[in-house]
């Protein structure tokens, strides 16, 4: 019988082809008897057979493959109906991987790549892979909920709002609007993280924030204050020209998985890969030179590859000298103090790797460094992130293609909710909290200036810095009186962040049986929900605590950008309508602004449309709005128009420029995208008008100011201690007509330079006492870009020694738990801080103490914490994906076979992990060599398991995710960044037993 | 006529799983039936690798062989199929095949394994191309859409690739005289009865 | 056609620019030329990682291990999927195949060699049982019956018998289905109803060969006494049962064939039968069932079930066509005198002695009371 392909499939018809498979036994025999037989293919046999296609026994008992079922259970039917695509972006992190989503009769069937994509051209990791589910949305909050006897209850929004409101009102008439503290998220788009912080200023209050704090507040803060702006200076695709790559605390393979196309790609063409990192990464498996290092000690291996590059004269002296601040205090340092024994003892390496390292940094260039988490996340974390850019600088590899610091963002919109949204030291945009910012904002946003002013307690409190996320905690168990506000917190809003990635878990659970109120908006609240509802020491318990769950919508049931890590700005089309009961964030900062009574001011600017029937401010409009005051960080070139088009346009971008490939006119709205970079990552500036194509590679001075180019931000004077901070003479952006370095644009420095008259005068007008951040009519921007080829932020030196911070240049400091009190001897920590963002911060006193209580003797391994592919964040989102959580069913402990052998555990057995804290951790045992004796590793995105016990009785029914873990966050100990208040998640103590 | 193949190039894996779900994605397969999984060697330390793995639609198809009741068919694109209204859930495939490709949705107490699953090249099975039957039984049918499978696609490094033969190998080539070194690539060899770097020959059963 | 979106995927995947590695690991075309490092000592020793060193990219030590089926690490959990880090089985040698991965070295057992000398040898077996048939005939009586009957089976050894047999039936069946049924009933019935047909014969089977254990054990403990070796059995052995000419020898309850059949079938041939079943059906605690595992279990499994086909043939043969009255004895329980002493002499002297009571069961004895038995025989000598 000749078995042939498909008969009536229109691509594919043709002979039959004779089955080549048998052996030749068989083969034969099945011959002899097809001469009985006429040959024919399976349909025509089949029917002889008396039985058609189809009517298979199969389907029926199968259970095997799953209809695509929407969540309401309405059926795919496959070709019937009608059938759209929709552009989306990957949220789940910040590489911002496109992807189309086929709609058909508004469920979400298909998941395509995007091959168009000059970010991804089609590629993604597991999470990516996996985005559809979110159209299933199985184990996703369903409607609101309310905690009554410890079981979470369905009420109705209009109940929940209304009751929340009424709590939020009494709370703050009680105890101050600071009372309240608004956790927004990085997993908003743009606009409704704009739209938070402004909800929350309008409620009277700074005390909010988001991811970015416990991820790269310490990168933002150091790196912008080494030249300007904290952001990735180039871009995934430019990694491409990079020659050599230094990841420095970066398992990008795990965390950013489609950056490594490019860098693979990189390397393909003879860029050499470096890694540095406690752990044999998957990225380091991908390395050329891997490095294994102590946690925390980043700065004795930077500042000892520095030192050979001091040392062998490697260092790039024409760029220090014409664009680097301060240099020749760090060079003395570093040849002075880390001379490479020193540099052993601390970090562990050896000169000979040290040095290989450096040679290889030294022949090849541009070189670029890569960095994320394993830098960020220390009580010095900002000294460490500087110590990488003062490397960069000494090579003279920022501003260059194929250079500069690439620092990987987290979410997918980290990055734009750290430039828009909702930070308790600035207004979006990094405008300061102070009064001129607040003016500059109550101008565009069309509100009084006093009426805000008198939505906050005092005009104190207006100007104050909030409590971060990584202190809510202490915001409600501190001392009254040692806390920099007059209530202690009382009421907590999870706006779109997981309890368990905030380090002190037993102390969190504390905390929130303290709380008189709790809201949850979320998809996936079930974490802070199971823990909420988990009982805790009865004396903690607030008699009067309210606990709600909302459920918000995702970023595919609605609209809106958000930014990738190199600054481009994607669009999202909404793929499906909202599912459950669940609302879109805006919507519902809109209805509780409403019931507060600010909601026309909220949304003064924007348009309503209507979602199931209920009002909803227009994404775009708010995107409009932010186009007309974010003129700091350039987030006023990206109207609407132009992303859209950029999206539908994509093929025409550039995979390694990023930029257009001549002129395409958008079909739908008409917008030509020539001489654009996709996405317009920011600093896009001026209005969209001036037509600024966006900055691909920051400080780039080999071009134009109107094609990209730049020059390092003059932010901090023009000069200190008699030395020019400005850039020396020669050193300008292409084309500049000032070609020596010069302050930043005001109105005075514009008419001193006889170019005010080249403004319009409406421009002049709005203009005049304004300088290029607050002048609404972005005209002097344009004037001096256009006309001149200047940069709006002047063109400065960056700076290698940042006096305005505690190490003015980088020290390294042991963290305050750490296994090595010899060098917590050499190397301490600081000095403890009071009401720093409202807290009292402690650290030497809890170094000293635990050096005291010879406390590394009983917890001997240190303890770092990082990513799995398949999981993000606290992972409720995608531990609650089945496609994903198949993939990683424990939650475990990396731990060395030495280790393992002491402790007698094996590979696959259960273990206790124990901290300082008290808190004791039940994981699988993973035996590896990928961490050495000294470390431990754990992944930190899983919850639903307590110290042993498993919190499923806590969870809201339906909405727990599948799979359930320890996190490790129960058991992280306190630390956090002198500058930012970044939690010291990477390095702590732990003990490890057989279970 | 083309030949349906894969390759998967292990410099260039990074073990993201990425293809494993858009494979789960694309025909909605269920927990516990892995049609692609990767497997990472040397986990841990220098020299780690990882492959991806799935079907390799052999030439020379062991699972074909032995099936018992002859459901497999080849495509003329070589792409080895199955037929689940004829598979009887006997397992022989699964031990037949090299790569641990056939998969089934239940643990097979007293034999009980439900209908074989595996790697279908993302082109269905033999119901009607694209019918709701097909999709419902062996997932999406992208080749009949012009489209190449789901987890090749969307393989966050360009690992693996999927396609003709002859076109995929050119392009795996071009990668390795780029680098300049080794040949070796996943499957290759086995998949085409060749000799593999470092393995003895396959004997086959010609 | 299948052209174009192969390359779809290309772009990304070729790189634009060929190689001109000016600040690359320098090394040499694989395609042209034989690398140096391959001349240095301990070459074909080295891990992948050490080969990492001297030759970036070469992963030959890798795909060493992979073709020796070293199981590498996959998230997976093993309770799950325990195989999952294995990408290609071991290689092996099973009898009849080449030294190949394993899976294809049982593809090669079970098709070269199982399953086409399972097929011969169950044809030759038919072949010579119907030419015995035909040339010889049945095996009759040489006096006449007597009319006297002997209770040769209890209802209890019927019942045990006959379990035994139907259920080996259907378990012969199914497993000859779905070892043969392509070659001879696929391509009758069609693959569809072949499927479904195999499909409930191969679940059948699953089910029906624990039963068959449990029939199995009563068989042997059932007739274990009577099949011990008995003096005499030798000599029946020696004369070829009578069989291919000659007067049949004497023997005891059973004779030395039968004893074969008993302890070579079912004690045998039987217990890798059902060792082998009750792991192919996973029904062993404690095992992870692994494909190696299964391949073994499966090649005893049908080259045990293969042989005990082929022997039951001959004694199913036996009992009906090939010997008159030996049917009605498994079937009613008696047989006739003459029978008795024509096939089972010594046996017959036992019962005519006394020393073997002539009805066992209490059914039979019930019976007796009946007019239909022999008064002869009863309880008298002869
Ligand atoms: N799959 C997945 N991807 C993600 C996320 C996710 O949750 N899951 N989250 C996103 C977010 S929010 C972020 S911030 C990024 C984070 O991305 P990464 O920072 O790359 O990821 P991590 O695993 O947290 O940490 C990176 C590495 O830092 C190492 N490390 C620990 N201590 C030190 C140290 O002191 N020095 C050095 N040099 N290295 C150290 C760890 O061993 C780890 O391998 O990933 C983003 N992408
Ligand atoms: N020990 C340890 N702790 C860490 C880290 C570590 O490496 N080690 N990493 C830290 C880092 S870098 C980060 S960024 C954090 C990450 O930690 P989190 O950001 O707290 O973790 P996620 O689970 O990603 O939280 C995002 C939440 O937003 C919800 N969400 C998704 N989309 C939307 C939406 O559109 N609207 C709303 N309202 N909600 C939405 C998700 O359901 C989820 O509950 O963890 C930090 N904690
Ligand atoms: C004496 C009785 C038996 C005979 C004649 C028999 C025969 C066979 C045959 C011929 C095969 C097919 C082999 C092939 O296709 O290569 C087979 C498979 C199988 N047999 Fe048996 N078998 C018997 C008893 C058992 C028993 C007692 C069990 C279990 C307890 C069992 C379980 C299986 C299983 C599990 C398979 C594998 C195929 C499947 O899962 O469907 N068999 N048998
Ligand atoms: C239709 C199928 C079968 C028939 C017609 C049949 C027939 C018979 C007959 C007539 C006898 C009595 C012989 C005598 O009186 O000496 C007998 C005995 C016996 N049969 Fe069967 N039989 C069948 C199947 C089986 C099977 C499948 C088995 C075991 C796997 C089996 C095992 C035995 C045993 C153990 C005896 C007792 C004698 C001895 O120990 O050999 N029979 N059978
Ligand atoms: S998680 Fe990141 S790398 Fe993975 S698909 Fe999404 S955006 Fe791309
Ligand atoms: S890989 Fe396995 S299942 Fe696929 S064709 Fe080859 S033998 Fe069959
Ligand atoms: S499980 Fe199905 S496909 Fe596999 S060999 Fe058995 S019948 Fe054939
Ligand atoms: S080709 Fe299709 S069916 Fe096969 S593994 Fe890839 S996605 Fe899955
Ligand atoms: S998607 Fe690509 S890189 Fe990721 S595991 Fe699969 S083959 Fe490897
Ligand atoms: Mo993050």
């Amino acid at each position: 019988m000749l078995l042939t392909k498909k008969a009536g499939s229109a691509s594919r018809d043709g002979a039959a082809s004779p089955s080549n498979s048998a052996s030749p036994f068989v083969h034969s025999l099945r011959r002899g008897l097809s001469n009985a037989l006429p040959t024919m293919d399976r349909r025509a046999f089949l029917r002889r057979s008396g039985l058609g296609v189809g009517v298979g026994l199969a389907a029926g008992q199968l259970a095997l493959i799953r209809k695509a079922d929407a969540a309401d259970g309405r059926p795919t039917a496959i070709g019937a109906g009608k059938v759209e695509v929709r552009r989306t972006v990957c949220s789940h992190c910040s590489v911002g991987c496109a992807s189309d989503a086929v709609v058909e009769n508004g469920v979400w069937v298909r998941q395509e790549p995007v091959f168009d994509s000059p970010i991804n051209l089609g590629a993604h990791c597991a999470k990516g892979a996996a985005l559809r589910e979110h159209g299933h949305g199985e184990y996703r909050l369903r409607y609101p909920m309310k905690l009554v006897n410890g079981k979470y209850q369905r009420i109705s929004w209009d109940t929940a709002l209304d009751e929340i409101t009424a709590k939020l009102k009494e709370l703050s008439k009680a105890s101050g609007p600071d009372s309240i503290y608004w956790i927004g998220s990085s997993k908003h788009s743009n606009e409704q993280s704009y739209l938070l912080r402004k909800f929350v200023s309008f409620f009277g209050s700074n005390n909010c924030d988001h991811q970015a704090r416990i991820c790269h507040s310490t990168t933002v803060a150091g790196v912008a204050n080494t030249w300007g702006y904290g952001a990735m200076t180039n871009s995934y695709n430019d990694m491409r020209n990079a020659k050599v790559a230094m990841y420095i605390g970066s398992n990008a393979a795990e965390a950013h998985p489609v950056s490594m196309l490019h860098m693979l790609h990189a390397k393909e063409r003879g860029c050499k890969m470096i890694v540095v990192d406690p752990r044999f990464t998957r990225t380091a498996a991908k390395a050329d030179e891997y490095v294994r290092i102590r946690s925390g000690s980043d700065i004795p291996f930077l500042f000892g590859i520095l030192h050979h590059i001091f040392k062998n004269g490697w260092e790039d002296k024409k760029y220090i000298n014409d664009r680097v601040f301060g240099m020749d205090e760090v060079r003395a340092e570093v040849l002075a103090k880390w001379t490479p024994d020193k540099v052993e003892e601390a970090c562990g390496v050896k000169e000979a790797q040290v040095l290989k390292v450096a040679t290889w940094l030294n022949e090849n260039r541009p070189g670029t460094v890569v960095w994320c988490m394993g830098q960020t996340q220390h009580s010095i974390g900002n000294a460490i992130v500087r110590a990488s850019c003062i490397l960069q600088l000494a090579l003279g590899n920022v501003g260059t293609s194929g250079g500069g610091t690439n620092i990987f963002r987290g979410h997918d919109n980290v990055q734009g909710a750290t430039d828009v949204g909702p930070n308790p030291d600035s207004l979006p945009g990094y405008y300061g909290l102070t009064e001129g910012s607040w003016k500059h904002f109550a101008a565009s946003w069309g509100v009084d200036y006093e009426w805000i002013k008198s939505r906050y307690a005092s005009p104190a409190m207006m100007s104050k810095p909030g409590i971060t996320v990584s202190r809510w905690i202490d915001g409600v168990l501190e001392k009254n009186e040692l806390i920099d506000q007059d209530s202690n917190l009382r009421g907590v809003v999870y706006w779109g962040h997981a309890p368990n990635s905030q380090t002190r878990g037993l102390e969190m659970k504390r905390a929130m049986d303290k709380l008189d109120l709790l809201v949850v908006i979320d998809p996936y609240p079930s974490a802070t929900a199971a823990m909420a509802a988990m009982p805790g020491k009865a004396e903690d318990l607030n008699p009067n605590r309210a606990v709600y769950l909302l459920p918000a919508c995702t970023q595919f049931e609605t609209s809106g950008s958000c930014t990738a890590s190199n600054r481009s700005l994607q669009w999202r089309e909404k793929v499906i309508e909202p599912l459950w009961e669940s609302r879109s964030d805006h919507m519902i900062m809109q209805q509780f602004a409403d019931r507060l009574g600010f909601g026309k001011e909220l949304s003064k600017n924007y348009k309503m449309q209507k979602v199931k029937g209920m009002d909803e401010p227009v994404p775009d409009d708010i995107l409009r709005e932010i186009n007309t005051n974010c003129w700091a960080i350039g987030y006023t070139g990206q109207s609407p128009e132009r992303l859209q088009a950029h999206m539908r346009n994509m093929a025409a971008f550039d995979v390694v420029t990023l930029k257009a490939k001549g002129s395409v006119k958008d079909k739908v709205n008409g917008y030509d995208i020539a001489g654009d970079y996709f996405g317009l990552p920011w600093p896009c500036y001026g209005t969209p008008a001036l037509k600024h194509p966006g900055s691909t590679n920051l400080y780039d001075t080999s071009k134009h100011v109107m094609d990209g180019g730049g020059n390092f931000r003059a932010n901090f004077g023009v000069e200190r201690n008699g030395k020019n901070l400005l850039a020396e003479d020669g050193s300008h952006s292409l084309g500049a007509a000032i070609t020596t370095g010069y302050p930043e644009l005001d109105h005075l420095l514009l008419k001193r330079l006889g170019w005010w008259d080249e403004l319009t005068d409406d421009e002049k007008k709005k203009a005049d006492g304004k300088n290029w951040k607050t002048d609404p009519s972005g005209g002097m921007i344009r004037v001096f870009m256009k006309n001149h080829g200047c940069h709006p932020f002047g063109n400065a030196k960056a700076r290698a020694t940042v006096w305005n911070f505690p190490d003015s240049i980088p020290q390294h400091r042991e963290p305050l738990y750490g296994t090595r009190p010899d060098l917590a001897a050499k190397y301490p920590t600081h000095d403890d801080k009071m009401a720093f963002w409202r807290m009292p911060t402690l650290y030497k006193t809890v170094q000293q103490r635990n050096i005291a209580d010879k406390i590394s003797e009983k917890f001997p391994y240190i303890m770092t914490s990082g990513r799995l592919v398949e999981y993000e964040g606290g992972g409720e989102e995608t531990r609650s994906n089945p496609w994903l959580a198949e993939l990683q069913q424990q939650m475990f402990i990396e731990i060395n076979p030495k280790v393992a052998a002491e402790k007698g555990i094996r590979n696959g057995e259960r273990a206790w992990v124990m901290t300082p804290t008290g808190a004791r951790l039940n994981v699988q045992a993973l035996v590896t060599e990928r961490v050495g004796p000294d470390t431990v590793f754990l992944p930190f995105h899983f919850s639903g398991h307590w110290q042993g016990a498993d919190m499923l009785a806590y969870y809201p029914e339906g909405a727990h995710p599948i799979v359930r873990g320890e996190a490790i966050n129960t058991s992280t100990t306190y630390g956090y960044d002198s500058v930012t208040m970044m939690q010291e998640t990477k390095t702590t103590i732990c003990n490890v037993e057989r279970a | 006529m083309a030949r349906m193949k894969f390759i998967c190039d292990s410099e260039r894996c990074i073990e993201c799983n990425g293809c494993v779900t858009a494979c789960k994605n694309e025909n909605e397969v269920p927990w516990g039936v892995n049609r692609r999984r990767v497997v990472t060697l040397n986990d841990g330390v220098p020299g780690e690798r990882s492959i991806s793995v799935a079907c390799m639609h052999c030439s020379d198809a062991p699972c074909m062989a032995v099936c018992p009741v002859q459901c497999f068919y080849r495509t003329e694109e070589g792409v080895v199929l199955h037929d689940k209204d004829v598979c009887i859930g006997c397992g022989y495939c699964s031990y037949a095949c090299p790569f641990g490709a056939p998969q089934f949705p239940s643990q097979g107490t007293f034999g009980a394994r439900g209908k074989m699953d595996k790697c279908t090249f993302c082109a269905g099975g033999p119901e009607a191309n694209g019918s709701q039957a097909e999709f419902e039984k062996y997932g999406r049918n992208r080749l009949a859409e012009g489209k190449l499978p789901a987890c090749a696609e969307m393989c966050s490094t360009k690992a693996l690739l999927a396609g003709d033969g002859d076109v995929v190998a050119d392009i795996f080539r071009t990668r390795v005289v780029q680098r300049g070194k080794g040949a070796e690539v996943w499957g290759w060899g086995t998949a085409y009865g060749s000799r593999q770097a470092g393995t003895q020959t396959n004997g086959g059963s010609k | 056609q299948t052209q174009a979106p192969a390359t779809a995927a290309a772009p990304a995947a070729a790189p634009a620019v060929p190689a001109q590695a000016d600040s690359g690991i320098r090394s040499q075309n694989i395609f042209e030329v034989k690398p140096d490092a391959s001349q240095d000592p301990g070459y074909l020793e080295q891990t992948n990682g050490e080969r990492q060193r001297v030759q970036p990219g070469n992963n030959a030590p890798m795909w060493r291990q992979v073709s020796g089926g070293v199981t590498g690490f996959s998230s997976l959990p093993v309770e799950q999927a325990p195989e999952a880090g294995n990408l290609i089985q071991r290689f092996v040698k099973y009898p009849g195949s080449h030294y190949t991965n394993a899976g294809e070295a049982w593809r090669q057992t079970r098709n070269n060699l199982i399953i086409p000398y399972g097929a011969a040898l169950l044809f030759v077996t038919l072949l010579a049982l119907t030419i015995y048939y035909f040339t010889r005939g049945p095996i009759g009586l040489h006096e006449r019956e007597t009319g006297h009957k002997i209770e040769r089976f209890t209802p209890f050894e019927r019942a045990t018998h006959w379990s035994n047999a139907i259920a080996f039936i259907v378990l012969a069946i199914s497993g000859l289905v779905m070892a043969f049924g392509k070659f001879f009933l696929l391509p009758v019935i069609g693959g569809a109803l072949f499927g479904w047909v195999t499909y409930a014969l191969k679940t059948i089977h699953n089910f029906v060969g624990p039963l068959f254990v449990l029939t199995t054990l009563f068989m042997i403990v059932t007739f274990f006494r009577d099949n011990l070796p008995q003096k005499g059995d030798m000599k029946w052995v020696r004369q070829g049962g009578g069989l291919l000419g000659g007067t049949e020898p004497p023997s005891h309850r059973f004779n030395a064939g039968e004893k074969v059949v008993f302890w070579g079938g079912v004690l045998l041939l039987g217990s890798f039968v059902i060792a082998s079943g009750l792991f192919l059906d996973k029904l062993l605690p404690g095992f992870v069932y692994t494909r190696g595992e299964m391949q073994i279990a499966h090649m005893i499994h049908a080259t045990a079930t293969l042989l005990m086909i082929a022997l039951i043939m001959g004694h199913i043969y036996i009992g009906t066509l090939g010997m008159r009255g030996a049917y009605t004895a498994m079937r009613e329980g008696y047989v006739d005198e003459t029978w008795a002493r024509e096939h089972h002499a010594l046996w017959y002297d036992d019962v005519a002695d006394g020393k073997i009571p002539a009805r066992r069961s209490a059914e039979a004895r019930a019976a007796a009371h009946a007019p239909v038995g022999s008064a002869r025989v009863e309880g008298s000598p002869s």
